[in-house]
């Protein structure tokens, strides 16, 4: 399958700080991924360094085969871009901004977006500025439907979205994508948002890459154990299974892409003698904090 | 079709304050010939042309800074939303050149600013010759077109100091540029500027493309 997106040795610094060094990923053609990370971690400048508002300090990214940094007007075209905040030219109606970007793309379909529109209750000539941020997200969300573009990046899409409206643009989105075979680039600070839309994830941390793989994949191999420590001084942090523990006085939450009965071995062989040991079923949300860290 | 909806969208914007400012300074340009006409027919022709020939009394002088406000309001009106939340972005990621975008957007601010300003010299020049000789007329024309000329280059500096992503350099940009302005507005006899008009021209002409480096820096990711 083709790559729509591949960054290469991608590192940034903001100053001193580092954003990350020598990111490498890809996303497929048809799939959809979700970009996730705490806060800091370069969600959003990697979004930046896509849509080519960003240099890189070293590392490139390319789309349909060209240097993001220097994306020609035909491959912009095939890129439906959604700013985080769903931003939009305000001073537009959606009558105004629907004839606006219709001059620029050939394959331009009006019917999506007055579809989207038709279900919000809002006139043709109402202004952009006075809508509320849910009936905003639908109208940057109809417009780049109506660019019928090959790739969508967005850029946390469900921020400022009360949860119908969440809702409606995750099960919208989802349908055409796959209807359409489009490919999604994504982020979002709401993760359960993110498991009913995409199909790929890659979670990145201050340290780089943590997980690139399908969320099926993803949550079939990766585990959490619980259980109670007879003695609370024993250590396992050490144990080469852990990829993250969280202790409270003895009580343990175990993260681990190990089988349970590799876990249980290691406790065996060890001497630690556990109670109340029992395979925790999460959703992404508590997988990516139990990968992540909560701090 | 692309350079219709770059129109379409500019127009949006300034529409409102470009109609609003033709028509303030149309009402500036028949207010300055109702006080000529005033003085003619109080004061009598005579004493005017004293004042205007021997005494070096400029009767146009109130139309000074009407260019320059033009220039101002065009550029905040056109780049301030763009700016808003960085809907900028929205324009670099137009399927066209990016420079090439902007540029459109630029040539439509200066020509919208041109046809108001023709506006104003078209009545200045017709009324003058109601009231003045032609050589008086011309004297007139030759003093007040840096002051035109000044509007553009406020448009351009505008535009270039709003785009500019970091406060720091918006501020050394109207420093430098509030200096450079004050070639144009230099006191001088009538029709004093006219050799320098051929120069404060290209000098303009120059800035207009000065946007781009504000551009080029946002590109880059200068915050």
């Amino acid at each position: 399958m083709n790559n729509v997106i591949e960054c290469n040795n991608l590192t940034h610094y903001y100053g001193k700080k580092r954003v990350y060094e020598n990111l490498n990923f890809h996303v497929s053609e048809g799939s959809i991924l979700g970009l996730l990370g705490k806060n800091g971690t370069g969600k959003t400048t990697t979004i930046n360094i896509l849509n080519g508002f960003l240099q890189p300090r070293s590392g490139e990214c390319l789309i349909f085969g060209e240097n993001t940094q220097h994306l020609s007007p035909r491959t912009k075209a095939r890129i439906g871009f959604l700013i985080e905040g769903h931003i939009q030219y305000s001073f537009m109606n959606i009558r105004q901004i629907e004839k606006f970007y219709s001059g620029f793309y050939s394959k331009w379909k009006p019917a999506p977006f007055w579809e989207l529109m038709s279900k919000l209750n809002v006139t043709p000539t109402q202004k952009i500025s006075t809508m509320s941020c849910g009936q905003r997200s639908q109208v940057a969300l109809g417009l780049i439907l109506a660019q019928d573009p090959e790739l969508l990046i967005l850029d946390d899409f469900s921020m400022g979205l009360d949860p119908g409206y969440r809702r409606l643009f995750i099960d919208y989105l989802r349908e055409y994508a796959k209807a359409e075979n489009k490919t999604i680039f994504t982020t979002s600070h709401i993760i359960q948002d993110m498991e009913r839309l995409i199909d790929d994830l890659l979670i990145i941390d201050f340290d780089g890459v943590l997980a690139q793989t399908s969320v099926n994949e993803f949550m079939g191999s990766f585990k959490r154990f619980d259980f109670v420590l007879e003695n609370d001084k024993a250590d396992l942090k050490k144990a080469p299974f852990v990829v993250n523990l969280d202790k409270v006085k003895n009580k343990i939450e175990l993260y681990t892409y190990s089988s349970e009965s590799i876990v249980k071995k290691y406790l065996d062989d060890n001497n630690i003698t556990v109670s109340n040991f029992a395979q925790v079923k999460m959703g992404l949300e508590d997988a990516f904090i139990g990968l992540t860290g909560k701090y | 079709m692309m350079w219709k909806s770059v129109v379409y969208k500019e127009w949006l914007k300034i529409r409102w304050f470009l109609i609003g400012y033709t028509l303030l300074g149309i009402l500036s340009i028949g207010y300055l010939f109702l006080t000529v006409k005033h003085g003619f027919a109080f004061t009598g022709g005579k004493n005017i042309w004293n004042t205007f020939l021997f005494l070096g009394h400029q009767f146009f002088s109130p139309l000074k800074y009407v260019p320059l406000v033009g220039g101002l309001t065009i550029a905040i009106a056109q780049y301030f939303p763009e700016t808003v939340n960085k809907r900028i972005k929205l324009t670099f990621h137009l399927p066209l050149g990016e420079n090439k975008a902007l540029l459109m957007m630029h040539a439509f601010g200066a020509v919208s600013l041109l046809l108001s300003f023709l506006v104003f010299f078209g009545m200045f020049a017709g009324f003058s010759l109601v009231y003045f000789p032609v050589q008086m007329v011309t004297d007139s024309i030759i003093s007040i077109s840096p002051w035109f000329l000044a509007g553009f280059a406020s448009y351009f500096l505008v535009a270039l100091i709003v785009l500019e992503p970091e406060w720091k350099f918006r501020f050394y940009y109207s420093v430098v540029g509030g200096f450079f302005l004050t070639i144009y507005f230099a006191p001088a006899q009538t029709a004093a500027y006219g050799p320098a008009n051929s120069g404060l021209f290209v000098l303009t002409a120059f800035l207009s493309i000065a946007l781009l480096f504000s551009a080029y820096r946002f590109r880059k990711g200068e915050m």
